[in-house]
């Protein structure tokens, strides 16, 4: 992509520049419609009917809340640590802006197809961690402290499960980057490393039990980790007002959204890379019958953006089934559940690549 | 062990139920009301804004001290003998001029209590319940049909016929012989006035 | 000028300054914000170096792991709620005596040193080059230092349980 950019421009700097912008072009349509999605499904699992009024059964309203909160007072209450206060939300964004680096959208189109996407996926996490405890400390507020810190301790400890689990499929696979799981995954959708991935014969069938429980982990650690029902501990309204952002208004507010709604995206994404086939399609491509091979990108892309929002819907989904978890709770299911099972699978599915 | 498992195996099958749950009510019809579009049928006798008819009203004042929080403000001014103030439709005279009726629904709690003791029945409640405003003073209704200006000249006038009236009692009492006619109708006007 | 340059004096900058920034600020808690910017920014030079292993590593292991429990260190051990947490200046004589030293090697280290310069090469994956060296020529100090972190893991789990007796 870099490379297209560069020739088309004739200008490393500005292809750079281009290319860096790009992933935003996806992420804010898809918080504006993740936000409009998630008060349509809550609405409707609790009876009622959502936004209504603002065009067509409402799909307007995120676009004038965005342009409410653009207008905004950008409050800064006096007895903030100005300097971080004000450079937090950018530092969240900008951990969640690293992820969509590595996210493989289509065959033609991935930021940079590191060889260890994987891998840089949950280091870059852990800015969104930093950002976090920065927002919360120099907010100079309690609760916004508390907020911070249960995240922060939150995020440190699903990072566990997740890896683990991320390893046992590195093991499986043999590789770390994103492009080439996808790429394993081709064809239809008995390929799909949860149905025990592209080989067929006896390991296929042994690990594809393994492989559930594998996804059930990461889909849970990684739903702990963008801080969703049930495990909002750090922004539970009821008790901590808003958690780390509470002092926060206006464009810096809306910093936090899109970077919270761009988690829910990466993670979704990253399950859906490991375990869905990435942008394979499931059932064979359009393009490919039409014998139109540049069809066959935008068909990707259309995959990825499905698995990856049909994700974020289950998130949603769990988010108004369940009532938020009790801290103790939070890190029983983490320490007691979840990393032994982790560690099981891992052995296991170790011994099946083995055999 | 064996508790370990079933603890895990109760974990996730709750959470399937609940999720069941859930996906169904996703299909279920909102049960949510589309208000300006959609209104709730109001049941009778509700209690809204008040309206007064004021072709009824005779300016008795008993409302204004029924209300309990005194939103009412009635000012009055006596009728010339001369004047034609028409007749309520329970076929009662009116006498005064209502030169200021206003409810402040501000304050007003809705209770009634000015309704029932209207002799005339000219103060109800509708069914209009959809008057917010931006300011407050928009809340103050002036029911009267007069306008200020009228309110002003009838008072003159009620001032200027006392004044002809007290002139006449001084001109009376010094002279007993003459008859100024000021107005045509007076006595009767007046003792009915004074009835009231 | 290309955009690799661009991005390393970028880099390098963000590197220098927040460092400076840690040394010299008096609040803790600052001190460990801007140690974010420093160990991003040399992560960045890594990534410039070709090295992504190393620099992947090191946001992983420092940003996303050692800098969150220092501040999590110092917020828990004092009073968190406030904004001034301060430390004073001591010690500037052994410091500035030491300081003298390191800098004096480091600068002779520089200078002596014949570099070795390699024209770009594109971005070769290192990853599994590391993991081959790791489990064949290395693997003993690997061992050792698997036990070390093991080692460590355990004592602290018995540090933080010795209340109990
Ligand atoms: S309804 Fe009650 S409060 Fe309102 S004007 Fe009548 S008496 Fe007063
Ligand atoms: S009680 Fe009825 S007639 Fe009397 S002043 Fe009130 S509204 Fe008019």
């Amino acid at each position: 992509m870099f490379e297209f950019l560069s020739d088309l421009f004739g200008s490393q700097i500005i292809a750079a520049f281009i290319s860096a912008a790009l992933p935003l072009v996806f992420i804010v349509p898809f918080v504006i419609f993740a936000v409009w999605l998630e008060r349509k499904v809550s609405a409707h699992m609790q009876d009622r009917l959502g936004p209504m009024r603002v065009g067509w059964h409402g799909w307007l309203q995120t676009i004038a809340d965005f342009f409410k909160l653009l207008q905004k007072e950008d409050i800064v209450a006096s007895d903030t640590d100005k300097k971080f206060f004000n450079v937090a939300p950018y530092i969240v964004f900008a951990g969640t802006y690293l992820v969509f680096a590595a996210l493989p959208f289509s065959s033609a189109y991935i930021g940079t197809s590191l060889d260890i996407g994987l891998f840089y996926i949950i280091a870059v996490s852990g800015l969104v961690v930093i950002g976090i405890l920065m927002a919360g400390w120099a907010s100079n507020n309690k609760y916004s402290l508390y907020g911070a810190m249960r995240s922060a301790a939150q995020i440190v400890s699903y990072e566990i499960p997740t890896a683990i689990v991320i390893l046992s499929i590195v093991m499986f696979t043999g590789t770390l980057s994103l492009s080439e799981i996808s790429d394993n995954q081709t064809a239809y959708f008995w390929n799909w490393y949860i149905f025990g991935g592209p080989d067929w014969g006896l390991t296929k069938f042994l690990v594809l039990p393994f492989m559930i429980i594998g996804f059930l982990i990461l889909y849970i650690s990684t739903l702990a980790e963008v801080n969703r029902t049930p495990f909002d501990m750090p922004e539970a309204e009821s008790e901590l007002v808003a958690g780390y952002h509470t002092e926060y208004s206006g464009i810096k507010f809306s910093m936090f959204f899109l970077a919270e709604y761009g988690n829910m995206f990466a993670v979704s994404a990253i399950v859906s890379v490991i375990f869905f086939g990435g942008y394979q399609s499931p059932i064979g491509y359009l393009g490919d019958a039409l014998a139109a091979n540049w069809l066959i990108p935008f068909e990707q892309l259309f995959w990825f953006a499905a698995k990856g929002i049909f994700f974020v819907f289950v998130q949603m989904w769990l988010r108004w089934t369940l009532p938020r978890v009790r801290v103790d709770q939070l890190m029983t299911l983490c320490w007691k559940y979840l990393i032994p099972y982790s560690i099981v699978n891992l052995i296991i599915i170790g011994i099946i690549t083995l055999i | 062990m064996r508790e370990y498992l079933k603890n895990t195996w109760l974990g996730i099958w709750t959470v399937l139920v609940g999720m069941k749950i859930t996906f169904k009510h996703l299909f279920i019809p909102a049960v949510t009301i589309q208000y300006p579009d959609v209104k709730v049928p109001l049941p009778e006798r509700v209690r809204n804004r008040l309206y007064v008819n004021m072709d009824d009203c005779i300016g008795c004042d008993q409302c204004a001290r029924a209300c309990p929080v005194n939103c009412i403000t009635i000012e009055t001014v006596k009728g010339l003998p001369t004047d034609d103030l028409g007749i309520t439709s329970n076929g009662k005279k009116k006498a005064l001029w209502v030169t200021k009726f206003d409810i402040d629904f501000a304050k007003c709690c809705y209770c009634q209590l000015c309704v029932f003791p209207c002799p005339t029945e000219c103060i109800y409640m509708t069914d209009i319940y959809e008057f917010s405003e931006f300011k407050r003073n928009d809340l103050h209704y002036n029911f009267s049909t007069l306008s200020t200006d009228e309110g002003e000249e009838k008072k003159l006038n009620w001032e200027k016929f006392q004044a002809e009236k007290e002139a006449q009692k001084a001109a009376a009492a010094k002279q007993k012989a003459e008859k100024p006619a000021p107005e045509k109708k007076e006595s009767t006007d007046k003792s009915k006035s004074a009835g009231e | 000028m290309n955009i690799y340059d661009i991005i390393f004096y970028l880099f390098a900058a963000i590197t220098l300054v927040s460092g400076f920034f840690v040394v010299s600020t008096k609040n803790i808690v600052h001190a460990g914000f801007y140690l974010l910017f420093t160990l991003f920014g040399v992560a960045g030079l890594y990534v410039l170096l070709g090295a992504d292993f190393i620099a992947i590593v090191q946001l992983l292991v420092y940003v996303g792991g050692i800098l969150i429990l220092l501040l999590f260190g110092v917020m828990l051990t004092n009073k968190i709620t406030s904004v001034d947490l301060r430390s004073g200046t001591s010690y500037i004589i052994p410091a500035v005596i030491g300081v003298g030293i390191l800098w004096g090697a480091l600068t002779a280290v520089l200078f002596k040193t014949s570099w070795r310069s390699k024209a770009p090469s594109g971005m070769d994956p290192t990853t599994s080059e590391i993991g081959r060296l790791l489990i064949t020529d290395y693997v003993l100090v690997f061992e050792l230092l698997g036990i070390l972190l093991l080692v460590a893991l355990i004592g602290a789990a018995s540090i933080a349980r010795r209340d109990k007796e």
